[in-house]
């Protein structure tokens, strides 16, 4: 069973392919302040890509108002941690 | 008619059909121009997460089982949707959604929250509460007369029932 620094680094690693993925950029060009939608590389069609492989990828819910609260990667991070720690 | 009443009434027709159309026409302009907007209610009932089954499914859009597997059928077709007979009841089928028709979901509600969004965030906080109230009472009063249709084999006599404003009157 991994800690919680373990865990949470995993799904930044996680977090990070998919992105990079979806938005088919090399990890280091994600960027890791969300905040601004309009600066983000990519639309809400990508967006939603990503949530649904996030999702599958941890067999989790997120809800769009867990999205509305999504500034950064490290608020991503923490929002599949504790979804995921809910989840048993 | 009284003007209050006049005005409601116009207001309830418009909304319903803006609504409709504005959605139909962001459709259009989107991802997912191949769907219909009754295609895309089909999506939203099967739901992004948990395989659901036909019979369900057609309860809670309100049409038979058999008009759902047409339009299943299609949907199939379209690569938006997966069927899949039960494991362990071979009876029961089960249809969940595509990566695509997920997405095709979500992108649908994010439209509906957005339209949202835009009426609330021109009021204070307090006018939000009072329209959401208010938005409510609206929305259950007309869900109530749909359901004085539900179970009704003479859908024409309750229609005059609702015209006369019978039972409305009996249950106040």
């Amino acid at each position: 069973m991994m800690d919680a620094p373990d865990k949470k680094k995993k799904i930044y690693d996680d977090v990070m392919r998919i992105l990079s993925e979806t938005l088919e950029l090399s990890p280091e060009d994600v960027p890791e302040d969300l905040s601004s939608y309009s600066s983000l590389p990519f639309d809400s069609l990508q967006l939603y890509e990503f949530v649904i492989d996030l999702e599958e990828e941890y067999k989790i819910k997120i809800s769009d108002e867990a999205l509305d609260g999504i500034k950064n990667i490290g608020d991503v991070v923490d929002l599949v941690y504790g979804l995921t720690e809910n989840n048993g | 008619m009284p003007r209050d009443e006049e005005l409601m009434s116009e207001a309830l027709v418009r909304i319903f059909e803006n609504v409709v159309l504005t959605e139909e026409k962001s459709l259009q302009a989107g991802y997912f121009s191949d769907l219909s907007i009754a295609e895309m209610h089909t999506l939203t009932a099967i739901g992004p997460y948990e395989a659901r089954t036909m019979t369900k499914t057609a309860e809670d859009l309100g049409i038979t089982t058999g008009t759902l597997t047409v339009a299943i059928d299609r949907l199939v077709r379209k690569g938006y949707v997966i069927r899949q007979r039960d494991t362990k009841d071979k009876r029961v089928v089960r249809i969940s959604l595509t990566r695509n028709g997920k997405l095709a979901c979500r992108m649908n509600s994010k439209f509906h929250r957005v339209l949202a969004k835009h009426i609330l965030e021109g009021y204070a906080p307090d006018d939000r509460e009072h329209i959401l109230k208010l938005v409510s009472e609206v929305d259950t009063y007309i869900e109530q007369q749909l359901k004085r249709y539900d179970n009704t084999e003479d859908a024409r006599k309750t229609a005059m029932e609702v015209a006369n404003d019978k039972k409305s009157k009996e249950k106040a």
